[in-house]
């Protein structure tokens, strides 16, 4: 998706980590934020991607990669197998997000989860104004061909997170790329933010 | 260019010993190199063969005329550059293109071994590989990489000569062989065993081949080594040659036909015997039982690089399989990236032309070069 890809949304995760740490991407597209990442912070990363394309260009970048799908994959990681696991606007189009969560926390001590946020003013009043699924220059598919199946709101992550025993420690406004400690639901971020990105781990 | 040299390694007062318990010294070995070795000794891959290939990776095979079993993948300005890196690729011992195997004299009868030669392992035929690398002077090889057996032997290198090898591609393999594995090779060597001609494995010395039994087992194994799909698509139900069946026995069906031809040519260039003893190794490779039952323990110090890759319709060596040693990888922290390739072609395609396997692996040797 096009919604992520600008070096300050890369600045944003960079400065989340400590150097050095051992880093999962998950849906790692061609390696641009890994190779990013390791250029930066010396990080240790793998990726994992279910395109073949995409994964030569991880190869040709040197970064190692894993053929294979967030919702079938993750299982054969051992717990704590990285410091920090990232997933940036991949849980939408997953089949279990919630199983995808846990699994992402399990596997790694921190994770840095992104999403398109629903709850965002513009959707809502174009599904008031319109009647029809939203689709905009970041949200280009129709809903019939969609490869996103669970959409959410910022809120929804949250209720989430709750139900799942999941800690949210900080959010991120891509906004103005600040870091915030995560202390509850606030009601402008929703409504406000065209996407949600938190650092989250096991309670 | 590259050139067959045949090598005498070990030695009676210095045996390899193999894992049976018996030694042999010397022994010999087959190769061929291609490019150059550079002055660091740092640019060396090694190319590991399957069950019936042998050490004309890249150029032509004396017997069948035919171009090496992957010149598509390696030669100059190819996938693996041979005007970058140094090649050796060498027959493995029991092969039967020059390196020592059961139709090589026994030193100490005078005569053909026959069955009399040693039941070796996979891991014997990397010790061999081993004496060979020392010989060149390698301390280490930049690349270990094969397919089928030959990823076997990758993986035993990774196992048994962890510091040696900087980087791996076990490509299409497994671990260990699953009954059905050894099923089909079995069928194969009873095949062959089957024969009047083989005579107790002494046919050479009566003078004849068992050449019905040998083409019959590699009949059966060439339909492993093809999906359904494709041989679907080669063949579906078309004859040969005609255009009704003619209720006989001969070829009417243009697969069986296919089929006679594949073990038919195949006897020309292999030898029974070693068909029988690399069988065996493949059947018995088993790192996990080797290694107290873990996979984990069996690659404990290896620090490599390593890109596995499986074929989609591959159903000898399922991607299933492959994944079992991405899996143990994975679990050891190590560098390992894993590509499934979408192909119709079956087991057979690691040797046959997909861009999209070159171009992988053509990827992960020039970044993985660059971080030597």
């Amino acid at each position: 998706m096009s919604l992520f890809n600008t070096d300050k949304d890369f600045n944003v995760i960079s400065n989340m980590i400590p150097s050095g740490a051992n880093i999962i991407d998950v849906g790692c597209g061609d390696g641009s934020l890994l190779d990013y990442l390791a250029k930066k912070k010396n990080i240790n990363g793998r990726g994992l991607e279910i395109d073949q394309d995409k994964i030569r260009e991880c190869l040709a970048k040197g970064i190692a990669v894993m053929q294979g799908d967030a919702d079938i994959d993750l299982i054969d990681y051992p717990n704590k197998s990285f410091d920090y696991s990232i997933l940036t606007y991949t849980l939408q189009a997953t089949k279990k997000p919630k199983e995808v969560l846990e699994e992402l926390v399990r596997i790694s001590d921190k994770a840095i989860v992104s999403f398109p946020n629903f709850g965002y003013w513009k959707i809502r009043l174009n599904l008031l104004l319109n009647g029809t699924m939203p689709v905009s220059d970041d949200l280009s598919y129709s809903w019939y061909e969609t490869p996103n199946l669970h959409f959410c709101t910022i809120f929804d992550f949250i209720n989430l997170c709750e139900e799942s025993n999941i800690k949210i420690e900080k959010k991120c406004n891509l906004k103005n790329h600040s870091i915030e400690k995560y202390t509850k639901k606030n009601w402008f971020d929703n409504f406000l933010l065209e996407s949600g990105m938190f650092l989250i781990s096991k309670k | 260019m590259s050139k067959n040299t045949i090598v005498e390694l070990a030695s009676s007062k210095n045996p390899l010993v193999l894992d049976c318990g018996k030694s042999i010294g010397p022994i010999k070995t087959a190769y061929t190199t291609y490019g150059k070795l550079n002055d660091s000794k740092s640019n060396a891959i090694l190319i590991c063969h399957a069950l019936t290939g042998d050490q004309y990776v890249a150029s032509e095979h004396p017997i069948t005329k035919k171009d090496g079993w992957w010149s598509l993948l390696i030669g100059p300005g190819k996938s693996i550059d041979t005007d970058k890196y140094f090649i050796i690729c060498p027959n493995v011992i029991g092969g039967c293109m020059g390196s020592t195997g059961p139709n090589e004299k026994n030193p100490k009868t005078g005569r053909e071994y026959g069955l009399d030669f040693p039941v070796i392992t996979i891991a014997d035929m990397v010790k061999a590989q081993k004496l060979l690398i020392d010989s060149l002077g390698i301390k280490k090889l930049f690349s270990v990489i094969g397919g089928s057996m030959g990823g076997m032997l990758v993986l035993e290198w990774l196992s048994k000569f962890p510091s040696l090898v900087f980087s791996a591609i076990p490509i299409a393999t497994t671990t260990s062989h699953s009954a059905q594995n050894i099923a089909l090779n079995e069928l194969a060597r009873q095949a062959i065993m089957a024969d009047p001609e083989w005579k107790s494995g002494n046919y050479n010395e009566h003078n004849t081949k068992p050449t019905k039994g040998l083409s019959v087992a590699r009949m059966a194994a060439h339909i492993s080594y093809l999906s359904e799909q494709s041989l679907h698509e080669k063949f579906g139900r078309n004859l040969q040659d005609k255009t009704k069946i003619e209720f006989s026995f001969d070829a009417d069906f243009q697969v069986e036909s296919y089929l006679r031809h594949q073990g038919f040519k195949f006897v020309d260039r292999f030898d029974a015997n070693s068909y029988l003893y690399i069988t065996r190794a493949m059947d018995y490779f088993d790192l996990k039982t080797d290694n107290n039952g873990s996979l984990l323990e069996a690659f404990k110090d290896t620090k490599a690089h390593i890109l596995c890759a499986s074929f989609t319709s591959d159903w000898l060596y399922p991607t299933s399989e492959n994944k079992v040693i991405t899996k143990t990888f994975n679990a050891l922290g190590l560098n390992v990236s894993f590509v499934e390739i979408d192909t119709d072609n079956g087991h057979d395609s690691f040797l046959l032309n997909e861009p999209e396997f070159f171009h992988t692996v053509e990827g992960f040797l020039d970044a993985t070069y660059k971080k030597l």
